[in-house]
């Protein structure tokens, strides 16, 4: 029988203070009832390795005491799905931009891969773990105890219980071009225009007394270049504005556009552009060093940009392939046409 | 509604889980404990300890609420035993005892 006792104090530990005794005399009788009826049957007292079986089929103590307790948790099935995607989020807003500024730390500050010459990749990685993980661990903690302070509000005040079927957000048809973005890349577009031919329409960019910036002479390539696919721009913005769906056509047109904005973009880069800058404050060896670190920055650059224009003609190709595939009419809604 | 419609003759504990069982339902300790105690606290059951073969025991009963509610269970029950029914057979050509007599 002390191994009764030995478990009756176990499960006591885990009880509610003000129905500790009430539960483990309930419990205690139970236990008894069966032990006796198992006596009774067998003709003789249980032995310890079927005492300990009749406890095993009870339960852990932890276990047996939890069912007696209140259903508690931090956060509750109502909300969980909403923190789990907001933890989603913040941690990829977070550890990506950061993985992805310490990438380019290590390729474009050679001060900084200095410290990593002569370690292996998983030593690099570490060291980026270390210090990632404690300001993760921090916004991960900050949103639990936001979201947890929400579980209680929406225990007493049920907030989420009150909503307007209007407020749903309209159906998601990617084939659908937001007129908000059209007008917003249509005046972003002329204005790019207007400040285009009225600032940089002369190699000598920035002719002032204290000041001057020139380019080199292929800078007119590149100028018309940008001007020209800006007007493909706003003519793009314009057709979209009217007809805010994609077609085959127009996905089109805007790959060639993006491809080309891409190459001018990285061919800039690598064409050293940049010539002079002079300066009344400047020394004229001050002037070339700055000239040509320049120029060096903008082609250590070329790579980064070369991604860039690959995953923008992806996303391009990808709704080419979108637009051309076999849609699903939406009622309500225009469908897509070749 | 099982435990309920056991109480309307006092019971405790022990000798419920064996009523229970003997009927086809299994209910561990674990479950039935706690559950009496929510009913006690809803004011389904009353509960009283009294010495019963030298041994302190705590007898449950249905009280007039209790009875009450078990009506109303009960009448849910019949009425969703009798939807199921009708639409078993009418697409599942069986009632729910034939097929429960099949297995």
């Amino acid at each position: 029988m002390q191994l009764l006792e030995r478990y009756l104090q176990a499960v006591k530990f885990w009880l509610p203070k003000e129905q500790k005794e009430d539960i483990i005399a309930e419990l205690s009788e139970d236990i008894r009832s069966q032990i006796d009826e198992r006596e009774a049957a067998l003709g003789r007292k249980l032995n310890e390795p079927e005492m300990e079986s009749i406890l095993k089929q009870r339960g852990r103590p932890i276990l047996v005491a939890n069912r007696y307790l209140p259903q508690e948790h931090l956060i509750g099935p109502v909300l969980f799905p909403i923190y789990r995607l907001v933890l989603k989020v913040v941690m990829l807003c977070y550890v990506a931009p950061w993985t992805v500024t310490w990438i380019a730390l290590l390729i474009f500050n050679s001060g900084y891969a200095a410290k990593f010459v002569g370690h292996s990749w998983v030593e690099a990685l570490g060291y980026l773990w270390a210090s990632l993980w404690s300001t993760a661990f921090l916004a991960a903690a900050i949103v639990t105890l936001i979201f947890a302070i929400l579980e209680r509000v929406q225990l007493k005040n049920h907030f989420l219980e009150e909503w307007d079927p209007r407020k749903l957000p309209p159906v998601n048809n990617p084939n659908v071009i937001s007129r908000f973005n059209s007008i917003v890349e249509l005046a972003a577009n002329l204005f790019f225009c207007v400040w285009w031919t009225a600032h940089v329409s002369s190699h000598v960019v920035f002719n002032q007394p204290n000041l001057r910036i020139s380019l080199a002479p292929t800078w007119r390539y590149f100028f018309w270049g940008f001007l020209f696919i800006a007007f493909i721009n706003i003519a793009l913005a314009a057709v979209n504005l009217a007809r805010p769906y994609w077609t085959a056509r127009r996905a089109t047109f805007r790959l060639v556009s993006d491809i080309a904005g891409s190459i001018l973009f990285c061919w800039l880069l690598k064409s050293n552009l940049l010539v002079e800058i002079a300066g009344a404050s400047i020394s004229p060896a001050k002037a070339g060093q700055l000239t040509a670190a320049i120029n060096l920055w903008m082609a250590r650059m070329f790579p980064v940009a070369v991604i860039f224009g690959v995953v923008i003609a992806v996303v391009n190709i990808f709704r080419i392939v979108r637009v051309s595939a076999p849609q699903t009419h939406i009622p309500g809604e225009r469908p897509a046409m070749a | 509604m099982a435990v309920l419609a056991a109480l309307h003759t006092e019971q405790y504990g022990y000798t419920l889980r064996k009523i229970m069982v003997d009927h086809g339902i299994e209910i561990d300790e674990g479950t039935l404990y706690p559950l009496l105690r929510r009913l006690e606290s809803q004011g389904l059951l009353t509960s009283k300890w009294r010495e019963e073969q030298k041994r302190n025991k705590r007898f449950y009963k249905l009280t007039a609420g209790g009875k009450q509610i078990l009506e109303q269970l009960l009448n849910e029950w019949r009425s969703m035993d009798s939807s199921i029914n009708s639409i078993l057979k009418e697409y599942g050509h069986a009632t729910s005892r034939t097929v429960l007599a099949g297995r």
